[in-house]
């Protein structure tokens, strides 16, 4: 009874799983495999014809310049931000991990920033912060500072700071939840072992946040590290490259140059760089789920 | 039998009217598609289509439906349609800088007169001889300038030299006839009204330079480099390792490392550009014919801002149209062809020029100088200065490779010793 039953189970779970499946097929893996056969392929838009090149476009991708100063870039700024926005969401979430007037409020306008679309925060700033008619440098101006928020020694400040802007709201709300699910009677029992504030912090809250917080950190990062709209609406990757994220190397490789064979193939092997870290993603969540299977 | 009967009834008479239902309409008429981008261009269309279908459109069974996409991303999305061979879209919306690009995926247009463009602009939708595209919008750059601070410059002749002996190393005296400059005239008049070297200038930036990586922003860079006597390509081979291209480069690097512009302006483009010169920040820039109608109209340069055709010599004015073309995969190919013949007719182009467009056709815009004031500049400028580079079905991967490689050296990161090889290297590879 117990191998039927097994079987059976199993039938049941594939036919109910199957139209999940059949999605899964026909918007995931088809596209990749069509992605893969473009990367193969000699297809740039003014030529007519396309004809498979093999791992020619690969070899090219792998040995130019620009694309690797844009993964280099692109980890950069996604680093940078990533850490800033986790530290600033999870302080964040220790300040509203109690009472105080006013909560509810502060806490709505909190998540307002990752309600706007990253391209129309990006037009947003861009008009905020132009200097002949934007409202902060006019304040600036008025208390006599002078500072060029986009000056090409200040631009990549002056990204991180609109990127943490808008993406602190998910560290913090992640981090916010995960304190919600702390026992007090943890905080009880470290207040009866005479333990303050700060050692509270370190020896119990974040230990046991460790998992959710590293959770955070690797979705925001994985986030980060697509980051094409605000950047491109701001600096269109300039002055010359400096600012190219891999996505803008990828879109413009493939929308304004037109090879869209080489852009398949520098999208592939992004794919191919970050995979390695999927295991490390799925064992932190498995441990934030206390499921170790 | 009676029910058998009646159910055989029943059956017929639904399948009757479902047949007539489905049956095509013989006097329906088809439905064209066209993409357009939002804006000016647009809206002045969406009143062209509007007065074909009500009109023309029901003599010749022709219903245009616009499609309008991102302003930004049009071109893009329009890629990926004409890779894919698609027939979704009847008539693909482009322009000169892009029709070689595009040529492949468009048909030929028969019985476009010539004769009732501008030269530049129908010519510059040709393809190895065959029109691929019919002109709208022309599109040329200005070098606007304040009226009321240039014809000042003589009353401060001293200053002037002065200055321009500081930050050009050059005996300069002022020239208040911008149709007649040189680009020392013109860097030394940015000079002595940015505050930097004058502190009495009522602006704080002698120039608005738009050096983002940005390859409409290469259009612009071209003019200085025509005006210089330069040119991308001489015989077939990049030309811009030599003087004059070096000397181009050195002029927007000039403007930027002096602070004759803003330090922001490595960010800037159209519509900071705009900004600048309305909010009186700025004295003067190089700027598409389309900016007229905001700087005449807004902030410190309404009345007094002027035209003139960019610095240099020669044909120093960069000048394309925007256009429409017939989709070679389309399944309309009759019927686009009727709305492209009446596109390609004056009173349809009136009704454009009517709402907001600026047509191609001199005959048009002569007539409507009364409401725009630089249609007059651009009928002469267009003949007289205009230019089209002509690299062919790469020339607009050229524009965009050019602003990657160049951007550095016009906002002061490089010199242009150290792009103008590699400026070379990115024409040659898509020359390739």
């Amino acid at each position: 009874m117990s191998t039927t039953f097994n079987r059976e189970r199993k039938v049941a779970g594939w036919i109910l799983s199957a139209p999940l499946l059949i999605l899964l097929a026909g918007l995931l893996i088809w596209p990749i495999y069509l992605g893969f056969q473009t990367s193969i392929t000699h297809d740039v838009l003014s030529e007519f014809e396309t004809y498979p090149v093999g791992f020619e476009n690969y070899k090219s991708i792998l040995s130019e310049p620009n694309f690797w100063s844009s993964i280099r870039f692109t980890l950069i700024f996604a680093l940078t931000a990533t850490i800033i926005e986790l530290i600033l969401g999870f302080a964040l979430a220790l300040l509203f991990d109690r009472y105080f007037p006013g909560k509810r409020i502060l806490f709505s306008l909190m998540l307002v920033p990752i309600m706007i679309a990253p391209s129309l925060m990006a037009v947003m700033f861009r008009l905020i912060l132009n200097e002949n008619i934007g409202v902060i440098p006019g304040l600036l101006n008025k208390i006599g500072l002078s500072y060029s928020i986009f000056d090409q020694n200040n631009v990549f400040t002056s990204l991180i700071i609109l990127d943490v802007i808008e993406f602190t709201a998910f560290t913090f709300l992640l981090s916010y939840s995960a304190l919600q699910n702390m026992s007090q009677e943890i905080y009880e029992a470290a207040a009866i072992d005479g333990a303050n504030k700060t050692q509270t912090l370190w020896r119990v809250t974040l230990p046991i946040l460790k998992p959710a917080l590293a959770i955070v950190f690797l979705l925001r990062i994985l986030d980060s590290i697509r980051t094409f709209d605000s950047i491109y609406i701001l600096t269109g990757g300039g002055p010359g490259t400096t600012t190219q994220t891999v996505g803008i190397y990828i879109y413009k490789t493939a929308f304004i140059y037109g090879d869209f064979g080489l852009a398949a193939s520098a999208a592939i092997v992004l794919v191919l760089l970050l995979a390695p870290f999927m295991p490390s993603i799925i064992k932190q969540f498995n441990l934030g789920t206390g499921d170790s299977k | 039998m009676r029910v058998k009967k009646s159910a055989i009834a029943l059956v017929s008479a639904l399948s009757l009217v479902v047949g007539l239902a489905v049956l095509p309409n013989a006097n329906a008429a088809t439905t064209v598609k066209m993409v357009l981008w939002p804006g000016p261009e647009g809206d002045a269309m969406q009143k062209v289509v509007d007065a074909y279908n009500s009109s023309q459109g029901k003599k010749d069974g022709v219903t245009v439906k616009m499609i309008l996409l991102s302003r930004d991303n049009t071109f893009a999305k329009e890629a990926a349609l004409m890779k894919a061979k698609s027939s979704e879209y009847d008539i693909y919306f482009t322009a000169s800088y892009l029709v070689g690009q595009h040529a492949p995926y468009l048909s030929d247009l028969k019985g476009v007169k010539d004769s009732l463009y501008l030269k530049a602009s129908v010519n510059s939708l040709k393809v190895a001889g065959k029109q691929k595209a019919l002109p709208l919008d022309t599109s040329l750059h200005f070098m606007y300038y304040r009226k009321d601070l240039v014809s000042s410059l003589t009353a401060n002749a001293a200053k002037y030299t002065a200055i321009a002996k500081t930050v050009l190393g050059k005996d300069l005296k002022p020239n208040t006839n911008p149709a007649t400059w040189n680009w020392d005239d013109a860097l030394a008049t940015a000079a002595f009204f940015t505050q930097k070297y004058n502190p009495e200038s009522p602006t704080k930036y002698g120039y608005a330079l738009p050096a983002k990586n940005l390859l409409y922003n290469t259009m612009i860079w071209n003019d200085v480099l025509w005006g210089l006597g330069g040119n991308w390509l001489k015989n077939g081979k990049p030309n811009l390792n030599t003087p004059s291209g070096k000397a181009a480069i050195d002029v927007y690097n000039t403007i930027y490392t002096k602070g004759l512009t803003s330090p922001e302006s490595s960010q800037w483009e159209y519509a900071e550009t705009n900004a600048a010169l309305t909010s009186g920040n700025a004295a003067m820039a190089l700027q598409w014919n389309a900016a007229y109608s905001e700087l005449s109209t807004t902030g410190s340069t309404k009345d007094q801002i002027g035209i003139a055709p960019p610095p240099g010599k020669g044909a120093r004015t960069h000048v394309h149209a925007l256009a429409v073309g017939l989709n070679k995969f389309s399944k309309n190919q009759a019927a686009s062809a009727k709305w492209m013949a009446y596109l390609a007719t004056v009173p349809a182009m009136k009704t454009y020029a009517t709402a907001g467009g600026v047509p191609s056709m001199p005959e048009i815009l002569k007539g409507m100088v009364a409401t725009n004031a630089s249609f007059a500049n651009i009928i002469e400028y267009a003949g007289k200065f205009g230019y089209s580079e002509s690299a062919g079905p790469r020339e607009f991967d050229i524009y965009a490779a050019l602003a990657e490689v160049l951007s550095p050296a016009w906002s002061g990161q490089k010199t242009s010793a150290d792009v103008a090889a590699a400026a070379d290297a990115a024409i040659q590879k898509l020359l390739k």
